[in-house]
């Protein structure tokens, strides 16, 4: 598992881990983020129970682990929350924060310690220490339920499944040639998501905010132009192809 | 050969299984025990034996439902901490992975309390399942003793189906079959609950 630092100012940094070489070759590359601020941690997407013991390792190079208080889970999707009963185990005093659609889905992965905060459709706020944090809606980018984490300080948008493309283990962390990634990206946005008008409401929200770094759940991030590269590039693709009739 | 730790969750699932299946075939018991006192009541001076054999296999069914109710009640709670149980076990072994892995990370000690915390909870359960089998496997014998009762009762029935005469019995000798062909059945469940159980026992010994 590699661990890329990818923000860092005086009140807090954002750390990428991923590009997990001992995972088996079936399982989807999956990236994790974290927020660190001076008192506590926020883990985001913290992936699935495969992935635990190596996410596990690799985190407590960062932070100890007691200072991970705030989960987020953006969709109930198994490579997002799976190893849930795992950290539940390991962080009790822990929050996740998830849509509230998915609580009652999302408990079936076993939940005794760690508090569930529901997010409400329209999206909320969250401060740890003195960092501003915001839960975007992009719900049906592809579930139903669905939030990005945006952070304005640090301009970074943590998209979730939106922007993520199926790549190999060892490839580059930031996107270098847009047109080339397209190719990595088509099939998945098409295929998993299933609304034209939920997405192009989305591009239309998050062109307002300001953004250096687009950050996917799996393959590369986006920076500076090829931010607003893939919205367009999102924007004109026709997704939910998958109907009968063709 | 597969390692019958890996599994113990499920065997305790199918004992619970069988158990349930258990209580069906008590409860046929107490039907059959409804059967004699009819035939009791028809025969009524020819047959004054009928009527406490009637009794008798009323309270045989009924200790039996109990009984079973009991047992089947037991391997669904040893079921739930069994699973518990898995999932500490998991838990452990991915800290292990991590204490393994993670070595020279900055902040490893700052999950040894948590791994403490986790392995107490890991001990208590293994008490607890181990409590928890005991228990089982002690109602099981006295389920099989009560059945003993069930072969007396069944020759008893024949015995008066001898004295009876032609009227009655075919009836009496039909109440001893069902008698003895539930106590049969039950007893296969038993045995077979009693030799998942033996493994389960065996295995928690030997870690
Ligand atoms: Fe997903
Ligand atoms: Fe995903």
């Amino acid at each position: 598992m590699k661990t890329q630092m990818l923000f860092e100012n005086g009140s807090h940094a954002w750390i990428m881990f991923g590009r997990d070489d001992e995972k088996t070759e079936k399982i989807i590359d999956t990236n994790q983020y974290m927020v660190v601020t001076s008192k506590n941690a926020l883990l985001m997407d913290p992936g699935g129970i495969e992935l635990f013991s190596a996410m596990l390792s690799a985190v407590i190079k960062q932070v100890p682990a007691d200072k991970i208080t705030h989960l987020f889970a953006s969709h109930q999707d198994p490579d997002i929350i799976s190893s849930l009963g795992l950290w539940d185990q390991a962080l009790p005093n822990a929050t996740l924060h998830s849509p509230w659609i998915w609580e009652g889905f999302i408990r079936h992965f076993g939940m005794e310690n760690i508090t569930y905060a529901p997010i409400p459709d329209e999206g909320r706020l969250l401060k740890i220490d003195n960092v501003n944090l915001e839960f975007i809606p992009a719900h049906y980018l592809h579930s139903s339920g669905n939030f990005n984490v945006y952070d304005g300080e640090a301009k970074i948008l943590m998209s979730g499944d939106i922007g993520a493309a199926l790549e190999a283990v060892d490839a580059p962390i930031y996107v270098e040639d847009f047109d080339e990634h397209i190719d990595k990206m088509k099939m998945f946005h098409q295929r998993w998501m299933p609304s034209n008008r939920a997405k192009n409401d989305w591009v239309k929200r998050v062109r307002k905010l300001d953004i250096d770094m687009m950050c996917p759940q799996h393959g590369r991030i986006f920076k500076g132009d090829n931010v607003k590269r893939f919205l367009d590039w999102f924007e004109a693709l026709d997704v939910g192809v998958a109907t009968n009739s063709g | 050969m597969t390692d019958p730790n890996n599994n113990y969750f499920v065997s305790v699932a199918e004992i619970a299984a069988k158990l349930d299946q258990t209580t069906l075939i008590s409860q046929q018991l107490s039907l059959t025990a409804s059967n004699a006192r009819a035939v009791a009541l028809r025969a009524g001076e020819k047959a004054a034996g009928i009527r406490p054999l009637t009794d008798f296999i009323d309270r045989l069914a009924e200790i039996t439902i109990l009984s079973s109710k009991k047992i089947n009640a037991l391997a669904v709670i040893l079921s739930k901490t069994s699973v518990k149980k898995m999932r500490a076990d998991n838990a452990i072994e991915r800290f292990n992975a991590v204490y393994k892995s993670g070595k020279e990370a900055k902040y490893i000690d700052s999950i040894d309390k948590q791994h403490q915390s986790c392995k107490l909870e890991q001990e208590q359960l293994e008490a607890t399942y181990r409590r928890q089998i005991n228990q089982l496997s002690i109602e099981l014998k006295v389920l099989s003793s009560e059945l003993r009762n069930a072969i007396i009762l069944a020759t008893l029935s024949r015995v008066e189906a001898s004295q009876s005469g032609a009227q009655y019995q075919d009836a009496l000798i039909n109440v001893a079959d069902n008698v003895e062909g539930a106590a049969a059945k039950i007893k296969e469940h038993i045995k077979y609950s009693q030799h998942k159980v033996s493994i389960l026992e065996e295995c928690v010994t030997l870690e």
